[in-house]
């Protein structure tokens, strides 16, 4: 019986310290960090939950309204896509980064803000929601 | 599921409950296989049942806990779903029938396994408020309700 009560102590001893280490894993702050994800620090602008279209565009390009029009009006019913604009003339360094050589250029951004697919120039209608097609479903979880 | 579904339980009455399992389980682990433990367990598996099948809020435990503890303590800040504990309760049976099967049946090793199973949960639940099964009822939720 000694012995009996012995293992058992040291059976409840080890759950203990393994409810220990448990609670201690619970909440940790842990970093999360996707390569290659442009921020919303990075865009000046948060990010749509399921996809972002990051139009870059300059002030002297034609096409640009009217491309933007077109992004708007595909993404009017989707409330977890977001559209972006940026001014490449103003922001060099993230155009650099990008390799934006024409306008508009368009980067369709997963929900993790990575680039999954671009379209120099403007783009028609069916291509714009084929690349919105190609980004995967909006997820819904429980819990 | 709206919230008014759902019956709330005292969480401080399913922990005092476990601490009688864990009572009742200790017993049975330290007796061991023989006459007297596998009537210990017989005891615990029957007192898992109610929880089981209702719910926590219908054990002897919960009843003890009822008359004895909660009307001096006042009532709860905090109450629970019954759910999560309800399928805790459904795992000790399971354990706890598993033990007293395999005790009878003469596989001793598979008796002390699971009434040291049983005991380790029972422990944590009544000592530390963790209930183990109850982390397994919502990640098993997680596991079958993520839509694509």
């Amino acid at each position: 019986m000694l012995l009996r009560l012995i293992l058992v102590g040291v059976l409840l001893a080890g759950a203990s310290v393994g409810y220990l280490w448990w609670t201690r894993q619970q909440g940790k702050v842990r970093h999360v960090v996707v390569a290659g994800a442009l921020t919303p620090a990075d865009l000046g602008a948060p990010r749509g939950q399921r996809a972002t279209l990051v139009q870059f565009s300059t002030p002297i390009c034609a096409k640009c309204p009217p491309t933007r029009a077109l992004l708007l009006r595909v993404i009017a019913e989707d409330p977890s896509v977001s559209h972006v604009e940026i001014d490449a003339s103003e922001h060099l360094d993230l155009a650099r980064r990008l390799d934006i050589m024409r306008t508009p250029t368009t980067l369709i951004l997963n929900a993790d803000g990575v680039v999954v697919s671009r379209m120099n120039g403007a783009p028609s209608e069916a291509q714009v929601r084929e690349a919105l097609a190609e980004v995967p479903p909006a997820t819904e979880y429980s819990i | 599921m709206s919230p008014t579904d759902d019956i709330r339980i005292d969480p401080r009455g399913y922990r005092f409950g476990a601490l009688v399992t864990l009572a009742i389980a200790l017993a049975a682990l330290l007796f061991g296989a023989g006459t007297v433990g596998l009537i210990f367990m017989a005891v615990l598996t029957a007192m898992f049942i109610p929880g089981a099948t209702v719910g926590p809020q219908v054990t002897v435990q919960s009843f003890l806990f009822r008359t004895l503890i909660r009307p001096r303590i006042g009532p709860p800040t905090e109450t629970e779903s019954f759910r999560p504990p309800r399928f805790a309760q459904q795992m000790g049976l399971a354990m706890a029938g598993a033990a007293l099967v395999l005790g009878l049946a003469g596989a001793d090793a598979g008796y002390y396994v699971f009434a040291a199973l049983v005991t380790v949960a029972s422990f944590l639940n009544g000592v530390f408020g963790f209930c183990a099964g109850c982390e397994i009822y919502l990640a098993f939720k997680r596991a079958t309700t993520k839509a694509a």
